[in-house]
């Protein structure tokens, strides 16, 4: 059909139409995240800077690639994608690995991997081509209810990892595309007057320790020396870092490791312990930047499944940092949740490009329309 | 279908309802980022002084530093206390998330090493916040390795360098110098070292006298520390200052002749210097080795040492009092002397006294004389040479308890020696008075007699007998005894204490005949050769010997159990002929002061005179 004169030029149109401001922000945030990591690991290069830029390699690459497919041949596998996506949730049990009692990482050809990052995309890849395919008068079970069991199994298999940070991630984006797609706003208060009832409920199934840390997270002075002390020394890292910081490099908190988890989860308060107020403020701004650019590209898309798609991922996203930040901050619970392009780990690394990469995809593809078929 | 409110989708018009949906989330979005960056200018500018409080409270910790003990010298300038460094451990609970977790890992490390967790637990709880508490205080440079490699497991435990003290000429001065251990609650408030708890304090002795001086002051330092304690970099440093030295009037190697002179028995020697008051020994017999206690000293030592009947905890010298027994006669017959009696006036003795007292059935109470036959004749010197008991029954109740009381004092009996010894015990010196106020009765008559000869109530101490004797010998010139060089107060005041120089020719008379004269007291035990020594014996009862035990005959002191057995004293001086040196020997229950004192203070003098030691101060300088 092509000829190779016609793949070329395609190709290079698509390169063309890529938005390089988005590119340029994920750029940006991941030197942003190399120059924490070196800080952390006090001027080595080879230790978690080196991986973190090999990390971020591989996911240009899968970026680049997800940016050449036909829109169309994604939005038909869609639900391919998504089923083995759940299967590699579902054979985690027997071939995950084990880490700190939960069991959340396979191992694929020599890399670990984490499928619950992805499933936050695939998730949203499977309910973005539902909802353009259902009908105006389709009936209340295939509106909802399938939509609804798509939803919960992720969930509720990420939640018995234990993983419950992600699995309210995996929840919350899922929803927010029944919102996108247009789903009657009573619902929303049916739902959300039906999770505050079962609240009580709920409690009985979480692990112990995820209770010690939603009562540690209402009440810090419980448990000072236990849960409590991430919460508090992640908060005298970002207060006494000040308006200005106390300058690259030189974090008391961090440096003397009184800050845990500081090259993952808690990476923000040690970026606000050494820069300060303005410092967080600016990773803030860029990360609004981001994500308004991406509700910007999501929104130019003429099928639905496209901004379906992109404003779902766009609102993952969002979550993502909403979660770490509110949780590094004492605002939320510490429920385990990374920061996007920052945090040293390959799974969300490749995961956020992955989502990003399928972003652009629709941005570039944006004029193409996209039938319903039968869901 | 198309009113609001009734579909499941709206599915028309989605263009328009993404945009809508679509700008709702984005609003919701906006207003969250608000509260994040609300709540970072709340925490980064408002809260900012009190995070950066906490922030440096996490990093900085506050470390105070031992001062080294001042060292103590011997008038030659021989290190007599010196410090040695120790590896000790120390916990603070403020900076360990779990104490107990931390002393059992402690423990699991050195499982050799005797840690009480339990006594440091308690120990813990009870003390001021932020307070170090010492674990182990010796550890063999081994075990202190060990504990550093493993710091990251040991929160709040912490291992650092001290000093222990040292004391280089053992048992032979432990009473004298005294030892330091852990400042007691009571100290707390006096002493600025209890900050630190692993400092120490003198307990007894000059180590506890002079501790003021020894002490020096606390350093301190801020120290960055990381989050598992290890110390990353000194911030700031305020360094100790060592105590300062002593020197002592002290020669430590006649302490330790006398010390090992007293071997094998119970007693104490004091030597003092009659032309300015230094005390050259002060040795106390059996004693303790004072090294144990600059490690923690088990219960079952300690009782050992508090249950010994010899009792080597006690200081004989200054802690002890004992009826001077006939070494007070020189001094009453001062008092007679200053009263008018005339030295030349002979008195009789047969052996016993009578004096009448109307509550015993015979109407007479009698007191008799040591030698049961009687001295007869004896005038002054005859007396204080073969000590002849009656002579001084009647002197005594002649010139009366005040005018003794009031000589005797003058000397010094009845008073501390040295002011600064918690220890020292001050004697007794009765007089009326005395009785009345201590034992709210009248004096009586057979007191004075008593009192004569040194019995009774009568108290003195090994150091004022010795100090008494060499004011009396140097002229009667007023001394300052003097154990330590503090160039405060003079040597020799400027005030005479004998009322006319002739009465102490008679009385030196008297105590050379006592030792050099066929007869004397202490004749066996008098020094042939150039020098001299001369002297009172003194044997002084511990028992009331009942009148049956009088007519069967008295049982000799070898027979009597020991604690039964008179104690033997000696007071004596030398050379003769231009006096230098006084001493004064106490043998507890030692029989007779001929018997066990006199050779002993005769050996000292051999000592003195024949080694011809350079007792002269040997200044410290560049300490």
């Amino acid at each position: 059909m092509y000829n190779q004169n016609n793949i070329y030029s395609t190709a290079f149109a698509k390169l063309q139409s890529i938005n390089y401001p988005l590119l340029g922000l994920i750029i940006t945030l991941f030197l942003v995240g190399l120059a924490a990591l070196y800080s952390i690991s006090n001027g080595d290069f080879n230790s978690w800077p080196l991986k973190h830029s090999q990390r971020f390699i591989l996911g240009l690459i899968i970026f680049f690639i997800l940016v050449f497919f036909d829109l169309r041949l994604i939005f038909g596998y869609a639900y391919v994608i998504f089923f083995l996506s759940i299967i590699s949730l579902v054979i985690i049990p027997f071939f995950g690995i084990e880490s700190n009692g939960a069991t959340r990482w396979i191992n694929i050809a020599g890399i670990s991997l984490q499928p619950s990052e992805f499933v936050k995309y695939t998730l949203i890849l499977a309910l973005a081509k539902y909802f353009h395919s259902i009908n105006n008068d389709s009936g209340f079970i295939k509106t909802l209810i399938i939509p609804l069991i798509i939803t919960v199994v992720p969930v509720f298999l990420v939640i018995t990892q234990p993983d419950l940070g992600t699995a309210l991630i995996i929840l919350l984006g899922g929803i927010s595309l029944f919102w996108i797609s247009g789903l009657n706003y009573k619902y929303f208060i049916v739902g959300v007057f039906s999770i505050l009832c079962s609240l009580p409920l709920l409690w009985q199934y979480l692990k112990d320790y995820q209770k010690d840390r939603v009562l540690t997270f209402f009440n810090p002075e419980r448990d000072p020396l236990g849960n409590g002390y991430h919460i508090m020394q992640s908060k005298i890292a970002l207060g006494s870092g000040g308006i200005f910081g106390k300058g690259y490099m030189e974090g008391t908190q961090s440096h003397l490791n009184f800050l845990p988890e500081m090259q993952t989860d808690f990476i923000f308060t040690m970026l606000g312990e050494e820069f300060g107020f303005i410092g967080t403020l600016l990773l803030l701004l860029i990360y609004a930047a981001l994500i308004m650019i991406s509700i910007r590209l999501a929104l130019k898309s003429r099928s639905l499944f496209s901004k379906y798609l992109s404003l779902g991922i766009c609102n993952v996203f969002f979550i993502y940092v909403f979660v770490n930040i509110g949780m590094v901050t004492g605002l939320l619970p510490v429920v385990g949740v990374p920061l996007p392009f920052i945090s040293y780990g390959g799974s969300s690394m490749l995961a956020v490009m992955f989502g990003f990469g399928l972003l652009m995809n629709c941005y570039i593809n944006r004029d193409i329309i996209i039938e319903k078929t039968n869901y | 279908m198309k009113k609001s409110g009734r579909f499941i989708f709206q599915k028309y018009d989605t263009e328009n309802l993404i945009n809508r949906r679509a700008a709702l989330v984005t609003i919701a979005k906006a207003g969250v980022f608000s509260v994040l960056a609300g709540r970072l200018a709340y925490l980064q500018i408002a809260e900012n002084s009190n995070y950066k409080k906490l922030s440096d409270k996490n990093r900085i910790t506050h470390r105070f530093l031992e001062p080294e003990r001042g060292i103590i010298f011997d008038l030659q300038g021989r290190p007599m206390a010196i410090n040695k460094q120790k590896y000790e451990i120390i916990i603070i609970k403020e900076e360990t998330r779990d104490v107990e977790r931390s002393l059992s890992n402690l423990k699991s490390l050195l499982p050799h090493v005797n840690i009480d967790v339990e006594n440091i637990l308690k120990e813990v709880n009870s003390r001021k916040k932020f307070l170090p508490i010492g674990i182990v205080d010796d550890l063999t440079w081994e075990d202190f390795s060990k504990v550093n490699v493993n710091i990251h497991k040991l929160e709040g435990i912490y291992p650092q360098i001290g000093f222990k003290r040292y004391y280089t000429q053992g048992e032979s001065h432990s009473h004298l110098i005294g030892y330091v251990s852990p400042i007691s609650k009571s100290e707390e408030e006096s002493n600025p070292l209890s900050k630190l708890s692993t400092a120490k304090a003198g307990k007894i002795g000059v180590e506890k006298a002079k501790d003021t001086i020894l002490r020096g002051k606390l350093g301190n330092k801020n120290i960055e520390v990381n989050a598992s304690g290890r110390e990353i970099r000194e911030l700031d440093r305020v360094n100790s200052v060592q105590g300062n030295y002593i020197q002592l009037t002290i020669d430590s190697e006649l302490q330790k002749f006398c010390y090992e002179r007293l071997k094998g028995l119970s007693g104490s020697v004091s030597v003092i210097n009659v032309k300015n008051g230094e005390f050259y020994a002060l040795a106390s017999s059996p004693s303790y080795d004072p090294n144990i206690f600059s490690k923690s000293i088990s219960n079952e030592t300690w009782e050992i040492l508090l249950s010994n009947k010899y009792k080597p905890l006690i200081n004989k010298s200054i802690s002890n009092q004992y009826p001077p027994g006939s070494t007070i006669k020189p001094f009453v017959a001062l008092a007679a002397l200053e009263s008018g009696v005339s030295h030349k006036e002979t008195l009789f003795c047969n052996g016993k006294h009578l004096i009448e007292d109307t509550s015993l059935d015979s109407g007479y109470k009698t007191f008799h004389c040591w030698k049961k036959e009687g001295h007869g004749n004896v005038d002054m010197k005859e007396a204080i040479k073969v000590s002849c008991d009656v002579y001084f029954y009647q002197i005594a109740r002649r010139i009366g308890i005040n005018k003794i009381a009031e000589v005797c004092k003058r000397y010094g009996l009845g008073e501390k020696v040295f002011k600064s010894f918690y220890e020292e015990k001050s004697g007794v010196v009765p007089n009326k008075q005395w009785k009345l106020e201590n034992l709210g009765s009248r004096w009586m008559v057979g007191e004075t007699l008593s009192a004569g000869i040194g019995q009774g109530y009568f108290l003195t101490t090994t150091a004022q007998l010795s100090l008494a004797l060499a004011q009396l010998i140097n002229n009667g010139n007023k001394l300052n005894p003097k154990l330590v060089y503090d160039n405060e107060i003079p040597s020799v005041y400027d005030e005479r204490l004998i009322a006319d120089p002739k009465y102490l020719k008679i009385i030196k008379n008297a105590l050379d005949e006592a030792t050099n004269a066929p007869g004397g007291t202490s004749y066996r035990s008098r020094i042939i050769g150039k020098y001299k020594m001369a002297g009172k014996t003194g044997t002084s009862q511990v028992r009331a010997i009942s009148i049956k035990e009088r007519e069967e005959g008295l049982i000799k002191n070898k027979d009597l159990p020991w604690e039964k057995r008179d104690h033997g004293l000696f007071i004596g001086y030398g050379p003769t002929t231009d006096p230098k040196y006084a001493v004064s020997v106490i043998v507890e229950h030692g029989g007779s002061g001929s018997g066990s004192a006199a050779p002993i203070a005769s050996d000292i003098f051999k000592y003195l005179f024949e080694k011809k030691i350079n007792l002269k101060r040997n200044e410290i300088f560049n300490v």
